[in-house]
């Protein structure tokens, strides 16, 4: 692989910092089937899924992040609400609930992108 | 050496996602009451195992359990390791992302963990939290 050395990237108009590029970018993604058997449909930077039980799964990274101080948005299908109960530098577990309530749901979609520092 | 997440970027441009015939049944000694949990490969990084040249050696994603927070960690700029079976890589998995009070430590008589073909994880979900490794 090559590397393209750069400070500046620019259209002739506009002028960004590589560092704002790289620091923007997500680095981790995942889209999996939370119903049935759970299955990966598409990802980037993840290792593994844990099916922990009903609306509840570990994401777990390739390539950690630097600590704990990470931020994970996500969404499902069909009136679920994505809750993050719990973080680390090495994996993030999932919740889904029922919309309005606190109890736990499986959903067929969820799409998951997570923002950070790398280790 | 270029970093882990670089040489996964540049694996997936390449590499055929690879879905795996297997899963890892897990239950956890310290939480008991909790169901059986089930692994799930990731078919990228399956895709990378196979391949070879991508992921760092097991022990330094082991070695960085015990490294805190903020501080170096040794696996994304390790050496990669070669291609491995997919009964490697699985095994790569167990020891990368199961805690070891699981699969290195437990001396218990029960079952706590099985590699099973995909199959056999039952595709009906309504018992879901009463899920138990059969002894």
């Amino acid at each position: 692989m090559s590397t393209l050395n750069v400070s500046n990237i620019t259209d002739g108009t506009t002028t960004v910092g590589t560092s704002y590029v790289v620091n923007g970018s997500a680095k981790a993604w995942i889209f999996f089937q939370g119903t049935g058997t759970v299955n990966v449909l598409d990802s980037f930077n993840i290792s593994s899924v844990d099916d922990n039980g009903t609306g509840n799964y570990d994401l777990n990274y390739a390539s950690s992040f630097s600590s704990a101080n990470i931020s994970p948005v996500g969404t499902s299908n069909w009136r679920g609400v994505l809750t993050h109960d719990a973080y680390s530098a090495t994996d993030t577990n999932l919740a889904t609930r029922e919309g309005g309530s606190s109890s736990k749901g499986d959903r067929g979609r969820l799409s998951v992108t997570v923002h950070g520092d790398l280790a | 050496m270029t970093h882990l997440w670089e040489r996964l970027l540049e694996a997936k441009s390449r590499l055929a996602p690879v879905q795996s015939k297997y899963r890892v049944l897990f239950e956890d000694p310290a939480t008991p009451d909790e169901p059986a949990k089930v692994l799930v490969p990731d078919p990228n990084f399956m895709a990378a195992a196979l391949a070879g040249n991508v992921l760092p050696p097991i022990d330094t994603y082991q070695r960085d359990r015990l490294v805190p927070d903020g501080q170096p960690k040794e696996h994304p700029y390790a050496e990669p390791i070669g291609a491995m079976s997919e009964e490697e890589a699985i095994e790569y998995l167990v020891m990368k992302d199961i805690d070891p009070a699981v699969w290195r430590d437990y001396q218990g008589n029960r079952t706590i963990m099985k590699i099973v073909p995909v199959e056999m994880i039952p595709s009906d979900r309504s018992f879901r939290n009463a899920w138990r490794i059969m002894q």
